[in-house]
């Protein structure tokens, strides 16, 4: 590269440069509005032109949050507070943190299940070469053709039937019908690419089929298994519509269902909207934080041998 | 004590056979080389023995217990592999001592074990470092470590020295050696290698197409060949193999090529192939036929020189001959062959006449 002239490289690293900062705009802008707006007042971000830094740091939406179940909305106070100066509060806020409770355990649950019958399953499917293993693995794929909203309608009568409406256990079942095929698939690709040497070596050392998976499967997959939980967490985090029609008030609620509820009151306020978006996204920023480095290494995996 | 017995063992890929009804008895103690070029069907013979491949039909016994459909953790069986699969999670010595771990042995004695099998295979520096960190030489030492610390009566070997360089191979086979006269198990070892097969076995399973050409000791092999396929297998460089047929006057004629046989070789008359490898050729002397042929090629390696000659109308041969010949190219030498060291193969069959 030595004799390479200097323009060019310039004007490479300025396009690149160029790129990636609108490439930053366009994925990190929406984010950062919702923290810059989560922290000033429903004047303040309403005001023309936008502050997009707050003017002052304002913790009150946050405030609000946390002490909603304190504060009564009933006929008399519900004009309190004025939707122009912050403080309004919607009708649902009390049920904020109640339903973050919720995802959360519906989140973790479906994470960990998902993973415990994907192992098993992908398990034997990449390793174990039975009769109907192919037919197996197609039925698992066929499973995720059917759109989501097609499954919707059956999905509730057989929810009701068995009297598990607006109930946690209803929305895990759920997600894990979602979750589980993919993971499924995820892993077969991951623990068909372990050299197969790996696997007769340690049933020749002595590992039955669940030894093999404890011993050498598993320590090799972390990022593979890492992506899976991550998946199955953000998945169930994430989904609105299921959670929608399974549930009906905040025993069951999770957090997409209860802030989608704070548009539809006859006022909205954005900056509370916002302040409860900043919390929504939390948990999973941590987790990606935590697991980042698997994730990438994870997910390539999956997707080259898959 | 491990005698390996197989009784008319089949594998079946769908239709295709890998292994053929195969009939073999491993003596206890006994190094026994499975040999045959790519496809032949010895590393599924392999496999089956180890219980990592099902038995399609047949029998196996080991000693008189039928193992056939034992898993391969309940045979106590070790294994090397070609690519000497190392946990590569763990380190050297958790890699050897997982099997132990696996049986639950007590940890005073594992670390015992692990210490003295270092010892042995010369790797107790390398005891901490994971297999990414070591050299091909020292992962294979690694792999025999783990195999034999568990001191199995069977030891299977899958093509252990492929991936090795020229050097490394020839220490690590002398080590492999010396391991089986110490632990006097029974070896079974694949290769394709035929200097690995005849330097190592005891007894030689040429195969091909899944069946079993010849089982013999390394010297029977060489010294008598059952057919054209194994006469070529075994040998470097080859065995010369000239199809042609028996003269009235009863020697071998092909052609303008003619050679002398012993005695009632052969029907005169009938299609024959001739074997005759490059290294039983000498001076000429009473009692020895006399081969005539003119120098195409000479290729002297130091020790022996190696000469192709053309012989009679169109007959190549190669022939070995001691580095104190001075052949020039262009030039027609006669050389005298022991007609007892010629071996003789029908030309349809192939087999040893």
């Amino acid at each position: 590269m030595a004799g390479r002239p200097i323009a060019p490289r310039l004007g490479r690293a300025l396009l690149l440069a160029v790129f990636s900062a609108l490439f930053v705009l366009y994925v990190a802008g929406p984010v950062a509005w919702l923290v810059s707006s989560s922290l000033q007042t429903e004047a303040q971000i309403t005001a023309v032109p936008p502050n997009w830094l707050p003017p002052e740091l304002n913790f009150g939406n946050f405030d609000a949050i946390l002490n909603a179940a304190e504060r009564q909305v009933t006929y008399e106070t519900r004009r309190q507070g004025d939707p122009a100066t912050g403080g309004f509060l919607p009708s649902g806020a009390a049920n904020l943190l109640p339903s973050l409770w919720n995802s959360l355990t519906v989140g973790l649950w479906v994470a960990a299940l998902n993973l415990l019958l994907s192992i098993t399953a992908a398990y034997a499917i990449a390793v174990i070469d039975f009769r109907g293993r192919r037919a197996t693995l197609y039925t698992v794929l066929a499973t995720r053709v059917v759109p989501d909203i097609a499954l919707i309608v059956p999905l509730f009568l057989v929810i009701r039937n068995l009297g598990l409406i607006n109930t946690l256990g209803a929305l895990v079942v759920t997600y894990l019908a979602i979750t589980v095929p993919f993971t499924i698939f995820i892993l077969i690709s991951y623990f068909e690419g372990i050299p197969r040497d790996l696997y007769r070596a340690a049933r020749i050392d002595g590992c039955g089929h669940w030894r093999a998976l404890r011993h050498v499967y598993l320590p090799l997959s972390l990022p593979a298994l890492v992506a899976s939980l991550t998946f199955a967490f953000l998945t169930s985090w994430n989904e609105f519509v299921f959670a929608l029609v399974l549930t009906q008030n905040v025993a069951a609620q999770t957090l997409p269902i209860v802030i989608s509820g704070f548009v539809m009151d006859f006022t909205t306020s954005f900056s509370f909207v916002n302040a409860a978006g900043v919390i929504a996204i939390i948990p999973p920023v941590v987790m990606a934080v935590l697991f980042q480095r698997y994730i990438v290494s994870g997910l390539t995996a999956g997707a080259v041998k898959g | 004590m491990a005698t390996i017995t197989c009784e008319r063992i089949t594998k079946r890929y769908g239709g295709v056979v890998a292994v053929d009804a195969l009939d073999l008895t491993i003596r206890h103690g006994e190094f026994m080389v499975l040999l045959g070029p790519s496809g032949c069907g010895k590393t599924t013979t392999l496999n089956m023995i180890a219980g990592l491949e099902e038995i399609s039909e047949g029998r196996l016994l080991f000693d008189d217990k039928d193992v056939t459909w034992q898993p391969p953790h309940k045979r106590e069986v070790a294994m090397v592999f070609q690519s000497y699969a190392l946990y590569p999670n763990k380190t050297v010595r958790e890699n050897i001592a997982f099997p132990l771990q696996l049986r639950r042995t007590p940890r005073e004695e594992i670390t015992r074990a692990v210490t003295e099998v270092a010892e042995q295979l010369e790797i107790g520096h390398l005891l901490d470092r994971r297999p990414s960190q070591l050299s091909g030489g020292q992962r294979q030492r690694v792999a025999l470590g783990r195999a034999i610390v568990r001191k199995p009566s069977v030891f299977l070997m899958d093509e252990p020295l492929s991936n090795l360089d020229a050097t490394l191979r020839l220490s690590m086979r002398s080590l492999i050696k010396h391991l089986h006269h110490r632990l006097r198990a029974t070896f079974v070892y694949v290769t394709h290698d035929q200097a690995e097969a005849m330097t190592l076995a005891d007894r030689i399973a040429v195969m091909k197409g899944g069946l079993v050409q010849q089982l013999d000791t390394p010297e029977g092999i060489y010294a008598r060949p059952a057919n054209t396929f194994v006469a070529a297998f075994l040998g470097s460089p080859q065995i010369n193999l000239v199809q042609g047929e028996i003269a009235p006057d009863g020697s071998f004629a092909r052609g303008a090529f003619r050679l002398a046989l012993p005695p009632g070789a052969a029907q005169p008359g009938r299609a024959v192939t001739l074997g005759l490898r490059p290294e039983d050729v000498g001076t000429l002397a009473p009692g020895l036929a006399r081969l005539e042929a003119r120098v195409d090629l000479v290729s002297p390696l130091g020790s022996e020189t190696h000469l192709e000659v053309v012989a009679g109308d169109d007959v190549k041969l190669t022939l070995r001959v001691p580095k104190e010949w001075r052949a020039q190219e262009g030039q027609v030498i006669a050389v005298g062959v022991d007609p007892a060291r010629l071996h003789l193969f029908d030309a349809t069959t192939d087999a040893r006449l």
